[in-house]
């Protein structure tokens, strides 16, 4: 066999997957990515990386990546290729006229973790500034809304109160709805380091994960739960914590709000939060509650990392209350070894959430409604804003359906895909005039757009990104984008065909903007990440270089003490009964990420070709099914059709399945429920029931049919 | 702690991983060092400028000390000490390139390059090439016709990356870097001796083990016998995109 050739250059970037952010050399040979290799000076992977970012990165050069802008004036007519100016032009001339006709607030926005900090920060000023409404959402929405709102409302912050490497310090690591193994393999190595080193594991998740145990790994307690109780299990274990005195009353006096934590000892530890009587409603040991409350009090330091599992429930935002709660009741907060973590699932969520692509608050968390903070955005540009709230993702949906809302401009995202109860986004999509499109691929949204914008991918463009411990890093641009424009040029020239004049060299100067309007990112610039490599937020003239750990002396409220929210477990209202006996969760694997767009064009198909159904042996054999048969599965949403794969590890009563491929629509039959603070939507429980068929045959919507491209040449 | 993590860098391999412990200075071939204790004396020849010749260690995996390279003279010790598995002590001298250790260093190189592809010295760009041409080792004295392990079958079944184990030198970075930085335990080494080989799983190829594809191990690889099929050009590609 011939010797590898060698590659000529390499320029470090950051990983564009999951929320690890991890750091890589992207080397090049005649100009096409020939590897990439982990970077070893890369703050979040310390030279290791996973599949996903170190080998799946074809997607980039996929065939049907579309590489010009297409437009049409009815999702019926088949795409016509134009120029990139006609394309704004068009764009624009028709989201003018649905402003005319239906009003200002008929238009909104939707941007994308999968975007830099630059993209997002313009996207939203695109619609604060340009489209003169604060109807702007993210996907941040459908993820981690509730840890925002969770966090915020117990520490302060709603975000990782630690940095990855902390975690080599603790000494108690409880992993509550995340599977970082799967989901942040990167971190998972980590974490797995310091498990073989003597920390103890508590997981509570409904699934025997591989976070539960793999080799030499293995979790000390597994609470597995019923979905759909993770509130009660969480106040069970606060019980323990209150009733035998387990909490740390020196930190409780010295930094929390004492009246708020008695308030909240009277609710935990009410009787009926006892693990006797929680642990037979939740499915678990009662002893195995005890067990996990006296070792996480326990410490000495005990950390928290979380994922989807905790906020995409009803009681979402009131489960991650519940772990913020926790870390201040046993004063596991403010120090290297302990804190409490979501596991951001995409590259740039806490980036999304970060930087006002909400339609509350502006960059920083500051709301609209706030004068002095308004003024300071209407000077830098030069534009009166609105003082009103915009709608939600859903609410924009919801607005679309009842006729009022006409036109979204949606950057990095596939809503029809991702959303929960596809056939009423569908709905929404196709009732809107002008859906702005701007992603890589056509994709299940596209099917009801008028404009697309061909984006470019993460190796095409410079910009930032903030993962899931706060880290700022650098996207370099390795390749020319493949449709002409870097993703931030495209949204400028769009908000200048909309008659707003603003210009960037750079995207290092709308990271300027960023930190001269962002308190947190206000030390944060290209020259800065360039010279130390990253920085994690807060990053100002008390932290120059950023800050690793948060909450070392007070909490970022008001008063700057931590608050005891008081979190009543409330059971969602979908529930299993005669018609739909199994409760169904959802959940990602290694080799897919997400709704698949990039990986499933990669070899990573090879391992997940399709998603499939893990159903209990005892649930299978009761119905007939044997493993690889096809299978419906149905809930009061809708239905679908996959294989199903008997597992151990899903507990009688609970089926579960991954959402990585369009074709087998998980979304069709989740419940259109969601978070009562934050409208997160209820993904991880959803009544259903599953009937062996012989061979699929539920006709399935869209399949097959690719969107006509007219006169558009096949890609080489 | 957080050393052997954070004290790595891009451009140098310490050869094992960073330490914070106290100082300690010692002398290497005359230059004095100051490098933290349980550091190894590899780092520290490393840190003197005075790096040595290694294969088997890399820094971001705990040394191991089987490819016998890195051999060291210490004054007042007996012996040639793997320099990667001894750590550093105060007032400590030692010699990296003695004609005694050059002769060693050459003997055991000769060793691996006779159960190495002749065909693939020319244009080789690995660690294990890089080292050769160092050390001046061109050719070795043992003939054609031996043993060896170069009809050895290459597994192609990883998408991404191949394994032709007639470029392993066996020196188990791969294993150890799955075990110690993935954490997946998926590779180990069968057999003994020159029977010694490495295996994903019980013998399985390496897309049907365990194997995770996190890379580690490739990256880990001093020889190329674990490369990304990437960097081919022509007959290893990335297969196609499963959905085009």
């Amino acid at each position: 066999m011939p010797n590898p050739l060698k590659p000529e250059k390499s320029v470090v970037t950051t990983c564009a997957y999951c929320g690890v952010g991890c750091g890589f050399k992207a080397e090049t040979r005649a100009g096409k990515i020939v590897r990439m290799t982990p970077w070893k000076e890369g703050k979040a992977n310390h030279g290791h990386s996973c599949i996903k970012g170190r080998f799946a990165y074809d997607y980039y050069i996929a065939p049907d990546r579309v590489r010009t802008p297409l437009i049409r004036a009815s999702i019926d007519d088949p795409w016509k290729p134009v120029s990139w100016q006609e394309a704004f032009d068009y764009a624009a001339s028709a989201f003018k006229r649905i402003q005319a006709k239906y009003g200002i607030k008929s238009v909104g926005a939707v941007s994308s973790s999968r975007c830099t900090n630059e993209e997002i920060f313009l996207v939203q000023k695109f619609a604060r500034a340009v489209l003169g409404n604060n109807n702007i959402d993210n996907c941040a929405r459908i993820c981690h809304s509730p840890t925002q709102f969770g966090l915020t409302n117990t520490i302060g912050a709603g975000a990782a109160s630690q940095h990855f490497d902390s975690i080599l310090q603790a000494d108690v690591i409880m992993v509550v709805g995340a599977n970082p193994t799967e989901g942040h393999p990167v971190f998972g190595s980590l974490m797995k380091r310091r498990i073989r080193q003597g920390a103890k594991l508590i997981v509570i998740d409904p699934r025997k994960t591989e976070t539960v145990e793999s080799a030499h790994c293995k979790a000390d307690v597994h609470l597995a739960i019923r979905p759909g109780t993770n509130v009660a299990i969480l106040d069970s274990i606060a019980h323990v914590v209150v009733r035998e005195r387990l909490y740390n009353e020196e930190f409780v006096r010295a930094r929390c709000e004492v009246n708020e934590f008695e308030n909240w000892t009277a609710l935990v530890g009410s009787d009926k939060y006892a693990p006797e009587v929680i642990g037979p409603l939740a499915g678990v040991d009662p002893a195995d509650i005890r067990k996990a409350a006296r070792m996480y009090a326990g410490g000495p330091n005990s950390a928290i990392y979380y994922g989807l599992g905790v906020t995409e429930h009803s009681q979402g935002s009131t489960g991650v209350m519940c772990l913020g709660n926790l870390g201040l009741s046993c004063g596991m907060l403010g120090r290297e070894g302990v804190g409490v973590n979501p596991l951001r699932g995409q590259g740039n969520v806490q980036g999304g959430s970060c930087l006002g692509s909400w339609p509350h608050v502006f960059s920083g968390y500051r709301f609209v409604t706030d004068d002095e903070t308004r003024l300071s955005f209407e000077a830098e540009w030069g534009v009166p804003l609105d003082s009103e709230p915009g709608l939600r993702l859903p609410n924009m949906l919801d607005a679309a359906v009842a006729g009022s809302f006409k036109g979204m401009y949606i950057m990095g995202e596939d809503p029809v895909q991702s959303d929960p109860n596809q056939h009423h986004v569908i709905a929404a999509m196709k009732n809107m005039e002008c859906v702005v499109l701007h992603d890589l691929f056509l994709n299940e949204t596209s099917k009801y757009a008028h404009v697309f914008f061909p984006g470019s991918s993460s190796l095409e463009k410079d910009g930032t990104f903030t993962n899931a411990e706060r880290r700022v890093s650098r996207v370099r641009k390795v390749v020319e984008p493949l449709a002409g424009y870097q993703d931030w040029e495209i949204t400028v020239k769009f908000m200048n065909a909309m008659g707003y004049n603003v210009t960037y060299n750079n995207p290092g100067e709308v990271l300027d903007e960023i930190a001269r309007l962002s308190p947190a990112y206000r030390g944060m610039s290209f020259a800065l990440i360039d010279r130390v490599g990253s920085a994690q937020w807060p990053c100002d003239e008390n932290a120059p270089e950023g800050t690793e750990v948060l909450h070392r002396v007070k909490f970022p409220r008001a008063n700057g003490l931590g608050a005891f929210m008081l979190t009543e477990y409330v059971p969602t209202s979908e529930r299993t009964n005669d018609k739909y006996p199994l409760l169904l969760t959802t959940g990602r694997i290694l080799s897919q990420y997400n709704v698949g767009t990039q990986t499933r064009r990669t070899p990573n198909s090879m391992w997940h070709p399709e998603d499939v159904l893990e159903i209990n042996e005892q649930d299978a054999m009761s119905r007939g099914v044997s493993d690889g048969e096809w299978v419906k599965l149905s809930s009061r949403f809708g239905e679908i059709e996959l294989r199903a794969k008997i597992s151990e590890r899903v507990n009688p009563g609970v089926v579960y399945t991954t959402f990585h491929h369009a074709k087998s629509k998980a979304n069709a039959v989740t419940s259109d429920l969601s978070d009562w603070a934050t409208n997160c939507p209820e993904y991880k429980v959803t009544a259903v029931d599953v009937v062996r068929v012989t061979t699929p045959t539920l006709t399935r919507v869209g399949d097959g049919e690719k969107p006509a491209i007219e006169e558009l040449e096949p890609a080489e | 702690m957080w050393s052997e993590l954070r004290g790595l860098k891009d451009e140098i391999d310490f050869g094992t991983p960073p330490r914070d412990g106290s100082p300690v200075t010692l002398d290497i071939d005359d230059v004095t060092v100051t490098v933290p204790a349980g550091s190894s004396v590899m780092l520290a020849a490393a840190k003197a400028g005075r790096a040595i010749p290694k294969l088997c260690a890399t820094d971001m995996l705990e040394s191991f000390g089987s490819c016998r390279i890195c051999l060291v003279e210490i004054e007042g010790r007996g012996g040639f000490p793997a320099s990667c598995t001894t750590p550093v002590v105060e007032g400590m001298k030692v010699k990296t390139q003695t004609e005694t250790l050059q002769r060693l260093r050459k003997g055991v190189l000769e060793l691996y390059l006779s159960d190495f592809p002749e065909s693939e010295m020319a244009d080789g760009w690995s660690e294990f090439h890089e080292t050769l041409k160092a050390e001046g080792i061109t050719s070795h004295p043992y003939g054609k016709g031996g043993a060896n392990h170069f009809d050895a079958p290459v597994d192609a079944s990883n998408p991404y990356f191949l394994f032709d184990p007639a470029k392993c030198i066996v020196c188990s970075r791969c294993v150890r870097a799955c075990a110690e930085v993935q954490g997946t335990f998926a590779i180990t080494i069968a057999g003994r001796s020159f029977e010694s080989k490495v295996v994903a799983s019980q013998e399985q190829s390496f897309f049907e083990s365990e194997c995770v594809s996190c890379g580690a191990c490739v990256q880990a690889c001093p020889s190329h016998a674990l490369v990304e099929k990437s960097l081919f050009e022509g007959e290893y590609k990335h297969a196609e995109p499963a959905e085009a």
